[in-house]
């Protein structure tokens, strides 16, 4: 019932969007009709509300667990509180997409109240084909035999109707969903979508304006009113990008904030193109220039949205990508999105190319508008890059059939250049951009302070970070240089208006961002000594497998036993000191406690890593664990720190073994009797590397070291033989004794043993037997035979990482919000009052027919330099 | 011709030869494990994991090891140099990034395709046992 309204809901929205459409073209062609885009308007508004009362209803059947509709069922279970339930909403395709037409619909709804008369209708209809298109993509009818859009109102048992529980009753309806993934049962997905959405709704704004300016043939006035939207747009991409990026780090365990992954580039290209934008449209507002590059960089930002889209939502990169998205059946929509949008820009354009304003004589070489064009152009080439990486599986096929994604290095090395480049064109721009330089001697003489204390700023920190990397060296120090010449700006630019300061604001966080970046380059794993030694044998080819092979593979995880501290990458002594089950998020939740020491301060830290079972995708059998790092933030470098597997979850996995239940009784179990799992196992046996020692009770045992064993030490026919030094001592009385445990092969009438004599300790009440030895650790095994003492064998499996500048990274991209944030203040500021004047002019009823767009600007380009 | 656009042209094409060049080194081709035996190269391998073949962590080299089945119906030991990754076992399917030497796929990384997207029956096909 429910469903079928909301089915309707959205049917009625897609027509209303359709009819919208058409009025809205109607009104364009007749020079704005404005009866007739009244109609539009309100056809707008249905279709709207009509998605907005679909989104409700879907809403509700999550909140209310109705598992007879495919969407509740297949993102969502009983157990989820509300607030996953709300984030289930848009956790699948359908849902997001209704998300994005909300934002675009709401997006739209403020261009109607704000947009100047002569704009509204032509880019009211380019703002209605984009929610034409995205609300095809949830109507899910069928028409002529084609299925169009999947609706999120779809029946659990039209889903599933293959399965015999669902043929042999239809009207089942599932008791209990299955479940909203783990690892997006976190705070960020509250957040992390929407603001994306956002971005992509509101980066639809420029890409109207433009095209309707290309329509409207008014080709000035419209980077008016786009330059705040896109700075706005730009900014919701920034946050959703820092977002992801920082949930990525936190808690995915994804190993880093960024991974040049589809997805995540999804976002960032049309960011970049929207800043590159930016700048045109600066360059366009102060000196009537750039018109062209203006309309381009305003769809090209919208087009790659799209064709990201497409390419993370139709299946295509399939296995390209960590996180892209199974293929709906929407491929060919999709595709035709794209292509729709494409070419409303090219066949626009070509149109209107030949009449497009041309700047007469080609700008000067030396001038800020050379400068702040090549930055654009440069921001073009690294978007370009981006695109041809991420869409590796259709344009690979040029190399090699079925081609993989390309390898970091490739994105790295190619975008390196340009961050240089950039990073060096925003302070010349910067400063010929407030200041007036007669020639390019008194420029460079301008430049030379800020030159000069980069140079010196970026020589001290080669030393001090210890750089050998040429190509770091001179990214370093183009990064300081955008910095120190920035921040000079800025700091002149306070003084006289503060409001101004947006653009340097944003530069300097750029700066910082680049400099934060050149830390991933140094992340290396913590290793322990004798990790390191393995390593170093493995690849000598000294190590061999039981098959005979030599062992290629390195260790980048080491084993930490309880209360056993070693020492890792010579600066920090771990210690783990609690495994602990608590049930606060998610039932059977383990956390540790791993405490660091800092060799050098002394400075001591601990982390808490946690592991939990991933419930909606367990069984009794298996139980699918997942771990969440923990990161101890520092200003110059992050303590990267996870657990990824230990005794305590191997105690609750053997627990729960064997119960063949569904996944709520897993969950029960979990929660029920964990107690036992606790306990760590009681054994009469320890595992000692070369010069350490563990204390079991009253008794500290050491193995000191291997000694070698002299023949007639030897049974007859041993083939080998190895003897440990151990000391015992006991705590109470101080009394220590020290012992050599021998160890040999022997090989008698064919068959070969283990000779390893039981040493009887008297003093202390229990005998030793030197048990095995690992070879590949040298660690060695003794059974401690009588003793009265629990031996707890409680060990974790670690893995901790120096990633240096992560938090620079942060603080890079809290600088450009800041700056971007103020941008957005003072050109909506400049647009309130232009439209002021705007409107008071047109009380006066001074306004004329304008016939030629050109004639009008020039004296609000006078205005705007006085602002300036 | 004006030198402005000679000279724009010439870095254009320059640019976008090597780009390309180093486009086409930078990735590699998704293939079965009998093609990866044969190349020894670095190499991306789809497949799916064979639950019923023994699976595990070992703590002495600190290696996960388990088998995959490609697309062709190879089966194969894989050996991974980290622990088992988050979501595995619901992977709809693995990509593993490595060398094969002497029958066993060496990886240091993998990708395990995200769970959350995919039709999940599971619950359904077990109720519907009870």
């Amino acid at each position: 019932m429910i469903g079928s309204i909301g089915t309707i809901a959205v049917l009625v929205s897609f027509l209303a969007s359709l009819g919208a459409l058409v009025l809205y073209f109607t009104s364009t062609v007749r020079d704005n009709d404005p009866s007739i885009e009244k109609i539009a308007n309100f056809l707008f508004g249905i279709q709207g509300a009509m998605m907005f009362l679909a989104s409700g209803l879907l809403v509700y059947l999550l909140l209310t667990n109705q598992f007879q509709y495919f969407y509740v069922y297949n993102y969502t279970s009983s157990d989820l509180s509300n607030v996953y339930l709300w984030a289930a909403f848009y956790s699948g395709q359908e849902g997001s997409f209704m998300l994005w037409i909300l934002c675009g619909f709401m997006v739209g709804f403020s261009l109607l109240k704000w947009t100047s008369d002569e704009y509204r209708a032509p880019v009211m209809f380019f703002m209605t084909l984009t929610q034409v298109f995205l609300i095809s993509m949830v109507i899910g009818v069928t028409v002529f035999g084609i299925h169009i859009g999947a609706s999120p109102f779809r029946l659990t048992a039209q889903e599933f109707a293959h399965l015999p529980v669902f043929m042999n009753n239809p009207g089942y309806i599932p008791p209990e969903g299955s479940g909203l993934n783990d690892l997006l049962r976190s705070p960020w997905i509250i957040i992390h979508p929407p603001v994306i959405f956002i971005g992509f709704a509101m980066m639809a704004v420029p890409f109207a304006f433009a095209l309707a300016s290309l329509w409207k043939r008014k080709y000035h006035e419209w980077i008016h009113p786009a330059l705040p939207w896109t700075l706005g747009a730009n900014l919701c991409l920034l946050v959703a990008i820092f977002l992801g990026g920082y949930w990525a780090y936190e808690t995915l365990s994804f190993g880093g904030y960024w991974a040049w992954d589809p997805v995540e580039n999804a976002s960032l290209v049309p960011w970049i193109l929207g800043t590159a934008g930016i700048h045109t449209m600066l360059i366009q507002k102060r000196s009537q220039i750039a018109h062209k590059a203006s309309i381009i960089f305003a769809i090209l930002a919208y087009v790659t949205i799209v064709y990201q889209t497409f390419l993370t939502r139709s299946g295509i990169l399939g296995d390209a990508s960590v996180h892209s998205f199974v293929d709906l059946g929407l491929y060919n929509q999709l595709l035709l999105f794209i292509i729709a949008v494409a070419l409303c820009g090219i066949i626009l354009y070509a149109v209107r190319m030949k009449e497009l304003p041309t700047p007469k004589d080609p700008s000067p070489l030396f001038s800020r508008e050379f400068f702040m064009f090549s930055g654009a152009m440069t921001l073009l080439i690294v978007s370009l890059v981006i695109i041809l990486g991420t869409s590796a599986p259709i344009i690979g096929r040029l190399f090699v059939p079925n081609p993989t994604p390309p390898l970091p290095e490739f994105y790295n090395m190619w975008t390196l250049p340009f961050g240089i480049a950039i990073a060096i064109l925003t302070v010349a721009t910067q400063y010929m951009w407030w200041n007036k330089y007669r020639d390019t001697e008194t420029f460079a003489g301008a430049l030379l302070t800020p030159t000069v204390s980069a140079s010196v700023i970026s020589v001290a920190a080669i030393f001090v970070a210890n750089i050998s990397n040429f190509v770091y060296m001179i990214y370093l120090f183009a990064a300081i240089f955008s910095i120190v010449g920035n921040g000079t700006v800025m700091l002149r630019l306070v003084k006289k208006s503060p409001k101004l300061i947006g653009g340097t604001v944003t530069h300097l966080g750029f700066a910082v961002l680049l400099i934060g970046f050149l830390g991933a380059a140094y992340d290396k794993p913590l290793l322990d000594r004798s990790t390191i030694s393995y390593n170093a044998a493995v690849e000598r080819g000294e190590i061999i497998d039981d098959d005979g092979f030599p062992v290629i593979q390195k260790m980048d995880v080491m084993l930490l036993n309880m209360h056993q501290p070693k020492r890792v990458g010579d600066k920090y002594e771990v210690l783990f000191t609690e495994a602990s089950i608590s049930h606060d998020n998610r039932p059977g939740e383990q956390q540790y406690r791993i405490e660091f020491t800092n060799l050098r301060n002394g400075r001591t830290f601990a982390v808490h890593p946690i592991v939990y079972p991933m419930i909606a995708n367990s069984t009794g059998e298996n139980i699918s664990w997942t771990v969440d790092p923990e990161v101890n933030m520092g200003w110059l470098r992050d303590v990267y720190v996870y657990v990824s597997g230990s005794s305590l979850v191997e105690r609750e996995s053997n627990r729960i073994r064997d119960t063949h239940t569904t996944f709520q009784a897993v969950a029960d179990m979990l929660t029920n009797g964990y107690e036992e799992s606790l306990n760590p196992s009681i054994n009469d046996r320890v595992r000692l590397a070369p010069g350490n020692s563990r204390q079991i009770g009253q008794f500290n045992i050491s193995f000191e070291r291997f000694v070698n064993v002299t023949e007639d030490e030897l049974p007859e026919n041993a083939i080998v033989g190895v003897k440990a030094r151990i000391a015992v001592e006991n705590l109470q009385n101080q009394h220590t004794e020290t012992h050599d445990v021998l160890y040999a092969m022997v090989f008698d009438e064919g068959q070969s043993y283990v000779y390893n004599p039981v040493l009887e300790l008297d003093a202390f009440g229990f005998d030793v037997r030197f048990e095995t030895i690992n070879t590949t650790t040298d660690e060695v095994h003794l059974q401690l035979i009588g003793i009265q003492e629990n031996i707890e064998d409680e060990w974790i499996i670690i893995a901790i990482e120096e990633k240096p500048l992560v938090s620079v990274v942060w603080l890079g991209t809290f600088i450009l919000m800041i700056g971007f944030s103020i941008s957005i203040y003072r050109r909506w500021d400049d647009q309130r009052s232009r439209d002021r004047k705007y409107s008071a002019k047109n009380n006066n009823g001074k306004m004329k027919k304008e016939t030629d767009g050109n004639k009008e600007e020039k004296p609000k380009f006078e205005v705007e330099t006085t602002t300036i | 011709m004006k030198p402005r656009v000679i000279v724009g042209t010439v870095a254009i094409v320059a640019f976008t030869s090597l780009l390309m060049w180093n486009f086409g080194n930078s990735i590699g081709s998704f293939v079965g494990f009998e093609e990866a035996e044969q190349s020894g190269a670095r190499v991306h391998v789809v497949g799916t994991w064979v639950e019923t073949m023994p699976h595990g962590f070992d703590r002495e080299r600190m290696v996960f090891t388990f088998h995959m089945k490609d697309e062709a119906g190879e089966v194969r030991r894989v050996s991974f140099n980290r622990p088992k990754p988050n979501n595995f076992e619901d992977a709809e399917s693995l990509v593993v990034i490595g060398t094969m030497r002497n029958g066993v796929m060496y990886s240091d990384d993998m990708l395990v395709k995200c769970p959350s997207k995919y039709n999940d029956a599971s619950n359904l096909e077990l109720s519907s046992n009870m």
